[in-house]
């Protein structure tokens, strides 16, 4: 019996379903971007609010990448639907500690599709997903850096002002 | 299968699953699965058959059972993009369920042995 399933799709539904959350992760972390990026904007802190609009497209195409993964592999790429979204928040600093929180979660994902990957030894998204693996490590080091601002230059005085033009500075250069 | 090997002579089909409800057979030609069930015989091709999985597998059969309104025990399971359309009772969405988790089962049997058999052989 000819094995039709193999044939018309390199993933299995497994991963396949994996991949499909993780476009909705990422269309979810763009959109948290966003409502930062408009915090931000409203509060007058420029320098973080053009640093989440940044952030913001790339999760668009840190998800587009994955959705044009899917179906390159002859699966069905699934537009997702973004709901209850957080759009106040009660200190500058909280809007970063979400950031970071996103970004774990983000990285927890993705890890949890590879040993999916792993275990079904489907090597080919498995390599796939080592771009976004090490994409990660930047993700989580700028969220974290920009988090250190608070304590490095502390929110006192003229603080905040000072971390907001020191946000986009920040840059991850491991050649690791 | 006979039936259907009645109606297409020119088919040849493969027995996938079957149960005393219905059956599900391949045709390896025509890359297509004919399911034999609730007194018909459908063609379902690659998408088509997993919408149907996913519209039989989205039904809440719990809710179904436990559902004490006098409306009909009927459900619509209607895949879009596909000529055809089920009106099923809960007894029957229960044995279609059973159908397709054994064909699905035995689908991946026959990718298994295609990889470790033939794959790896040559």
């Amino acid at each position: 019996m000819k094995d039709i399933m193999r044939v018309k799709c390199l993933i299995s539904a497994e991963v396949e379903s994996l991949l499909n959350q993780q476009i909705k992760k990422e269309a979810q972390s763009s959109a948290i971007y966003l409502a930062m990026a408009s915090w931000c904007d409203r509060n007058g802190f420029d320098g973080s609010s053009t640093y989440f609009f940044k952030q913001a497209e790339e999760e668009r195409h840190h998800q587009l990448k994955f959705f044009k993964y899917v179906l390159d592999m002859g699966g069905t790429s699934i537009s997702p639907d973004i709901t209850g979204l957080k759009i106040e928040y009660n200190s500058f600093r909280e809007v970063f500690e979400d950031a970071l929180d996103q970004e774990v979660s983000v990285t927890q994902s993705i890890k949890s599709i590879a040993a999916r990957c792993h275990k079904e030894q489907d090597y080919v998204t498995l390599e796939f997903l080592n771009w976004f693996l090490k994409e990660q490590r930047e993700e989580e080091y700028k969220a974290r850096r920009a988090l250190e601002l608070f304590e490095v230059i502390g929110e006192e005085g003229t603080g905040r002002w000072q971390i907001d033009k020191h946000v986009g500075d920040i840059k991850y250069n491991s050649e690791a | 299968m006979q039936i259907i090997e009645a109606i297409f002579p020119e088919i040849t089909l493969e027995e996938v699953f079957t149960t005393t409800s219905g059956a599900i057979y391949q045709s390896d030609k025509e890359s297509c699965w004919y399911i034999d069930f609730a007194g018909k015989v459908a063609r379902f091709d690659y998408r088509s058959l997993l919408k149907l999985k996913k519209a039989i597998y989205n039904i809440d059969i719990e809710a179904l059972l436990l559902k004490n309104t006098k409306s009909a025990d009927l459900e619509i399971v209607f895949i879009c993009a596909c000529d055809h359309c089920y009106v099923l009772t809960t007894l029957e969405i229960i044995a279609m369920k059973e159908l397709l988790q054994g064909t699905f089962a035995m689908l991946e049997l026959n990718h298994i042995i295609q990889d470790r058999l033939y794959r790896l052989a040559f």
